[in-house]
């Protein structure tokens, strides 16, 4: 045999070599290399395939009860529709139910108030350390001192209402929303029928732009055009719904009231008119000074233009007016929405009904709490409650009283000091005050009046009237009073609506209310502005902010690269010596918030600065944490004797 | 390792100290070019200044400046081996490799500039060819152009690489090297032949084609970037061999080749200047007109229209020192020339991009924003400092500069 | 014998005499944003915690607001929400559609199909953002990061469309994805014709008070065909649009315009007005 010298080694080695090359270039092997090498580099999510089906479901979030069609890959949600599709709250439930940063069982606070800092507990320990705070209270006669404070009206609040009033205590609010500052001023809550109204009136309500029951809104709305219904939108700034409106009549900064006292003035006055409730009488002699003309004269309005809209009103076959100025973030004195109120009584329109939620009734209480019940003072109004109220143990529904009431730092004083129970899906501002956080659904979780819940809920979330009605049965004393095994047998109770009382001017509150309203417009040279809240679509009141894809609709003007902007008109920005993009702070008696940029745009009014809602939140999940300013720091104050709530909707302030 | 320390550092002290402090300087851009670099291939474009508004930033611009500027190397190429104009005989190694070097980072620039560089391959797989003889996608123009001629430029530069005295030692080789250079002129026409598409497409086609976009919009601009590659490109090699000659103190180049090659470049700045005229008359009296806006309110922002403005006076301070024998024949108006050359073929880099892209395409929106972020410069001036050093290691090891040899040859 | 006739695949598909396109009415549109919001979702769109760099941000369907600052003062200024998708350009020619940012692709990863629909291959895309250059409607866009999607909120995308690489350009393709649902089912229920299958895209589907419409341009009967025809339609700041007959023609002559189908409807003038430079 030969021996291999180096020479053929080489050779054969370097064939070798060659040979394994070529064919590894040859197999492919290059190419799969490369695919994995694109594929490793781009770490590429791959949305999980499954079994596509749709189930059908009701939407309970509103009275209007939207049916749903769900697209389902095996057991995931993947898309909604609506049968009307109307409102972001049925878009938006994909976001809410998987956010990251729900919470998946019970949280109890772990450190410093407001630290957020937590750690997770059962259900059961978490009832069962609830119940045992509730009869600390029971025993240490301080009924009184618990409290209960909700978002909406709805199935769980009026078991949480329930639970408060069984304790002895009437110390139930409700934000200061549309149904909540309506029901204090009117007795109840007016029913417009909008989808069969031939003139709309609105006092600074933007109805087309998320307020009061907007699914159903927007779906009278497609008909106004057919049915020739007339909107006239009184309102100071050029918002969409004024864009969109027949008649835009703008008015100066916060003088809505007046104009409706105007054109009550011309409806009794000159077309006879009368309206039945008690106090009328009087209300009338106190109105008779606004005539158009003095009208005219507080709000810009020309009389001719008032006598105009009167005319039109009264003549209309069902016409409605509408107060509750804002989108959701809603904000009217008793005595504007009283005026408003009186020019549907005056002309007697069919389209517009006083009705009133009414709860699951007063429950069976013990002596004790039956005694407490009866010598107990509630305040008014939330806003009143956290100002002047006291409480020790209070439970919050959802609700966000730290971000959205102007007292919001007042609030975090007093929730540092008591037992707080939170009812919520993420923890937001309020909740962040918590000892207890406990995980709510999302709608598509529920169980709705067409039956079981679409999608299981996630890890140990729990209805919060479920959660409610399982504290009761740890509670001795109020057992009795919570006979339902779960909350599926409330479903059709819960939000129901009665007939209202009649309603009553309150000529007390209009009296106090003009005075405090013609000095906040009397000219101040230390505040020469008026600041006025806008809030964008979908975003509302600060609850939208915590979802991605709503951060994707917030527009270059009012949040961008991190800064809030806010709207300041042209000719005023100009006198002030602010140009487009300048750094700005606004300062107003309350204080000051820093820092925002200013957009010059004459949409907004002489002397107005306009601000966006719903931003400066310190929680509510990373997506909403620390993005822009909280105007309501800095808001009025001033609390309305009827509502209980403050009339922050105008603010004067100045700007540097 | 040690042996190896100790050598670079008898290496970096066998300077003098400003060539000491320059080195200093590109190394540390090198350096952050490779962080950043690393930084922006990873981690995504986001760190740049660019976006959905402004989707093309400076890497575009340098781009395209060093696409224009490199046609020089064809241009000289051209005029020596084709119009037998050997006054430009002493420049052309020179201006090989710079033209090489713009070309090499032209690649590397858009590897940056893309967001998918693992992808850059479907340019050849997936080309967007269309119906016609010519490519319908410039870039697909843009990637063939250039990668052709690209090699025809490494073809150019092999002579000059092998005259390295370790490979010139090898017979092969050297007769090699003898033989290509005898050919070049074949090379030379070629690469100018696709240098006139490549600066077209890259320098006007690309926006020409863009028929949405009115800042734009003009076939005729295709001309306008050849000719201005030519004008500026001529200028920008004379002026490497001027500011090596400086550096290194002596003369590289004789000075009837500065002559020569200026000249050109101020007769190619008249021609420039009558086709920009004809571009911007064209603009602005039919193509903008016909989407009713007008061409002055396309001019606004920070990028105004004193960019134009500043390009005519450039042009014509080029020509008037470049033709004009008087001007030409002293130092520094010579060099004020080739400058006014270079920085006219720039700012139409700069207004085409910088410009274009500011000018909204809605009425109601204002003139979009650029600064480039730290990221952005320091792959761009990272990537020049590291054609700045290739180019002082070729000068120093590779006869760039025959002259110079010839005279070293005569005094010894 | 029918029922045979349909099942045999064999046979030539018919020719495909759809046109997609969308009318928008803008006297409809409150500006509410549930089309952005389930267009978002049905295109998995990235979510990221802070979006407010506007200039990067990845969406299709910009809601844009409008105001008549420039040519009026208070009180005489509107407020509109223009929402705006890829306008799906087609060039002057309809038979030969040439959008201004197919031609410009290097890669071919964006072309224009025979319904009019110009689509995008997500894996096909290098990133040079050229389309997005050339795009006048600045429908385009990059992935300027990756695009991530935090714990659970991967449960809730759509397996029908795929989650882009970042450096990626990607665009409206007025929910192509959902057609091709629709057609599956189609052909698993017997129907082989291309043509007898509608669809609607997420946006359309979640427009409350019926502003938007999709459907056939080359059906002259159908609505959006009516409204694209309607007194009260014009489109995105193209202005060729209000010119005479010769005219556009003469123009036409000269240049390519893009010629999108997508429309809008107003019977507000501040509106059209908007639309032109000044």
């Amino acid at each position: 045999m030969k021996k291999i010298d180096r020479k053929d080694f080489l050779t054969l080695a370097g064939g070798a070599v060659a040979g394994g090359l070529a064919g590894t270039v040859f197999s492919g092997a290059p190419i799969d290399a490369l695919q994995w090498l694109v594929e490793w580099t781009q770490d590429q999510y791959r949305p999980l395939d499954g079994r596509e089906h749709y189930l059908r479901s009701v939407c309970d979030a509103c009275p209007d009860r939207c049916e749903l069609s769900i697209r389902m890959i095996d057991d995931r949600a993947v898309n909604i529709q609506t049968s009307n599709s109307a409102c972001p709250v049925g878009q938006n439930a994909l976001q809410l139910m998987y956010h990251p940063e729900r919470i998946p069982q019970p949280l109890k606070r772990d450190g410093r108030k407001g630290s957020g800092k937590w750690t997770t507990v059962t259900w059961d320990q978490a009832l069962t350390d609830i119940a045992s705070k509730i009869n600390e209270k029971i025993q240490g006669n301080k009924r009184h001192l618990i409290a209960g404070i909700n978002k909406d009206y709805n199935l769980t609040s009026a078991l949480l209402d329930r639970l408060i009033a069984a304790l002895g205590s009437k110390n139930s609010y409700y934000e200061a929303g549309l149904e909540a500052i309506t029901t204090s001023s009117l007795g109840g809550v007016p029913q417009y029928n909008f989808e069969n109204t031939d003139y709309i009136l609105s006092f600074g309500a933007r109805i087309l732009e998320g307020w009061g029951p907007s699914g159903s809104l927007l779906k009278a709305f497609r008909g106004w055009k057919a049915r020739g219904t007339k909107l006239v939108m009184a309102e100071t700034n050029r918002s969409r719904t004024a864009s969109m409106a027949d008649e835009w009549v703008p008015v100066k900064a916060g003088t809505e009231l007046f104009l409706a006292l105007g054109i009550a003035y011309v409806l009794i006055r000159e077309k006879g008119r009368n309206s039945g409730g008690a106090g009328f009488a009087n209300w009338v002699t106190y109105i008779s000074d606004y005539t158009p003309e003095q009208v005219s004269s507080i709000t810009g309005v020309p009389a001719e233009k008032i006598r105009e809209i009167a005319d039109a009103f009264n003549r209309a076959g069902r016409p409605v007016a509408v107060s509750g100025r804002g989108a959701q973030g809603i904000s009217s004195s008793s005595a504007e929405i009283t005026a408003v109120y009186a020019l549907n009584s005056l002309v007697n329109s069919p389209a517009v009904t006083l009705k009133k939620h009414t709860g699951l009734g007063t429950p069976p209480m013990s002596q004790g709490a039956a005694q407490a019940y009866s010598s107990a003072e509630p305040k008014k109004g939330l806003d009143d409650f956290i100002k002047n109220g006291e409480f020790e143990l209070v439970f919050i529904n959802e609700a966000n009283p730290v971000h959205r009431s102007v007292f919001g730092s007042d609030m975090k004083t007093k929730l540092g000091n008591a037992f707080v129970v939170s009812f919520a899906p993420l923890v937001n501002d309020s909740a962040l005050y918590a000892d207890y956080v406990l995980p709510s659904l999302s709608f598509l979780e529920t169980k709705t009046t067409a039956g079981d819940a679409a999608v299981a809920p996630y890890a140990q979330a729990r209805h919060a009237g479920q959660a409610i009605i399982d504290l009761a049965g740890k509670i001795e004393e109020i057992r009795g009073a919570f006979n339902w095994q779960s909350y599926t047998d409330l479903i059709r109770e819960g939000s129901a609506l009665g007939a209202a009382g009649n309603f009553a001017f309150n000529n007390e509150s209009l009296k106090s209310q003009i005075t405090l309203l013609k000095k906040l417009l009397s000219e101040d040279r230390n505040y020469p502005l008026s600041l006025i809240p806008y809030e964008l679509p979908m975003l509302g009141d600060g609850d939208g902010l915590a979802f991605p894809y709503i951060l994707k609709n917030i527009d270059g003007n009012t949040y961008s690269k991190k800064k809030l902007w806010v709207m300041i008109n042209r000719q005023t920005a100009r006198d002030q010596g602010v140009s487009e993009g300048e750094r700005i702070d606004i300062e107003s008696s309350r204080g000051e918030i820093g820092s925002v940029r200013a957009h010059l745009t004459d949409t907004v009014a002489p002397g107005v600065v306009a601000i966006p809602l719903g931003f400066g939140q310190k929680a509510n999940t990373k997506y909403a944490e620390d993005k822009g300013v909280n105007p309501k720091e800095i808001m009025n104050a001033e609390i309305d004797p009827l509502t209980g709530n403050a009339d922050w909707w105008l603010t004067r302030v100045k700007i540097d | 390792m040690k042996k190896f320390i100790d050598l670079l550092k008898n290496e970096f002290n066998s300077y003098s100290r400003n060539i000491k402090i320059t080195l200093a300087v590109l190394f540390a851009l090198v350096g952050l070019f490779i962080i950043f670099g690393i930084q922006i291939l990873f981690w995504g474009l986001g760190y740049t200044d660019m976006s959905n508004l402004y989707p093309f930033g400076q890497w575009i611009i340098g781009d395209l400046g060093l696409v224009a500027l490199g046609g020089g190397a064809f241009t000289t190429g051209f005029f020596l081996y084709i119009f037998r104009n050997d006054k430009l005989e002493p420049i052309i190694n020179s201006t090989v490799l710079v033209g090489f070097l713009c070309y090499l980072f032209t690649f590397v620039f858009l590897v940056f500039d893309i967001g998918q560089p693992i992808r850059a391959w479907f340019g050849y797989t997936y080309p967007n060819w269309g119906p016609g003889l010519m490519p319908q996608s410039m870039l697909t123009e843009v990637v063939w152009c250039l990668t052709f001629y690209f090699l025809i430029l490494c073809v150019e530069l092999l002579p000059v690489a092998l005259k390295h005295k370790v490979l010139d030692s090898i017979p092969f080789l050297k007769y090699t090297g003898h033989y290509l250079h005898k050919i070049m002129w074949i090379f030379a026409a070629a690469g100018t032949f696709l240098s006139f598409f490549h600066q077209g497409s890259l320098g006007g086609g690309m926006w020409g084609e863009m028929y949405a976009k009115p800042v734009w919009f003009d076939h005729f601009y295709f001309y306008v970037t050849i000719v201005g590659a030519t004008a500026g490109g001529t200028s920008f090699m004379a002026l490497i061999a001027y500011s090596a000659g400086k550096v290194m103190k002596k003369e590289v180049v004789p000075w009837e080749t500065f002559q020569s090659i200026t000249f050109i470049s101020g007769i190619m700045s008249i021609v420039y200047l009558a086709f920009r005229a004809i571009n911007v008359y064209r603009m602005a009296s039919v193509f903008v007109p016909a989407v009713d806006r007008s061409f002055m309110d396309l001019w606004g922002g920070i990028y105004g229209f004193w960019m134009l403005v500043a390009e005519g006076l450039f042009a014509v301070a080029a020509i008037v020192l470049l033709v004009v024998k008087k001007f030409r024949s002293q130092e520094r108006l010579m060099l004020a020339g080739m400058i006014c050359a270079i920085m006219t073929s720039v700012m139409s880099k700069l207004i085409v991009v910088l410009h274009g892209s500011s000018t909204p395409n809605f009425p109601w929106r204002p003139f979009a924003e650029y600064a480039p972020s730290f990221q952005e410069w320091a792959v761009m001036l990272g990537g020049l400092a590291c054609m700045a050093l290739i180019y002082m290691w070729a000068a120093k090891y590779l006869p760039l500069f025959p002259h110079l040899h010839k005279h070293e040859h005569e005094e010894h | 014998m029918e029922h045979n006739e349909k099942a045999d695949i064999t046979r030539k598909a018919p020719a495909m005499h759809r046109k997609w396109g969308m009318a928008i009415d803008l006297d409809k549109c409150t500006g509410c944003g549930n089309c952005s919001l389930s267009c978002a979702q049905e295109n998995n769109l990235p979510m990221f915690e802070d979006d407010s760099d506007i200039p990067k941000r990845v969406f299709y369907l910009d809601l844009m607001k409008v105001t008549n600052d420039r040519d009026a003062q208070y009180p005489n200024v509107g407020v509109v929400y223009i929402p705006k998708m890829c306008q799906q350009c087609e060039g002057n020619e309809p038979s030969n559609p040439k959008p201004p940012c197919v031609s410009v692709c290097p890669v071919v990863a964006t072309d224009v199909g025979d319904d009019g629909v110009v689509s995008q291959i997500w894996s096909r895309c290098i990133g040079c953002r050229y389309c997005q250059a050339s795009c006048p409607y600045e429908a385009r866009a990059f992935n300027w990061w990756k695009p991530d999607y935090e714990g659970r909120f991967k449960e809730s995308l759509n397996p029908e469309v795929s989650v882009p690489a970042r450096g990626t350009i990607i665009k409206c393709t007025f929910c192509s994805h959902i057609w091709k649902r629709e057609r599956d089912r189609a052909v698993a229920n017997g129907e082989l014709d291309i043509n007898a299958v509608l669809y609607t895209p997420a946006c359309v589907s979640a427009c409350p008070t019926n502003a938007m419409v999709f459907g056939d341009l080359n059906d002259p009967n159908s609505e959006v065909s009516r409204l694209s025809r309607d007194a009260r339609a014009f489109r995105l700041v193209h202005s060729i649009d209000e010119k005479p007959a010769d005219e556009q023609k003469r123009l036409r002559g000269i240049k390519n315009y893009p010629n999108p189908k997508v429309y809008y409807l107003t019977s507000h003038q501040w509106i059209r007005d908007m639309m032109r430079f000044k």
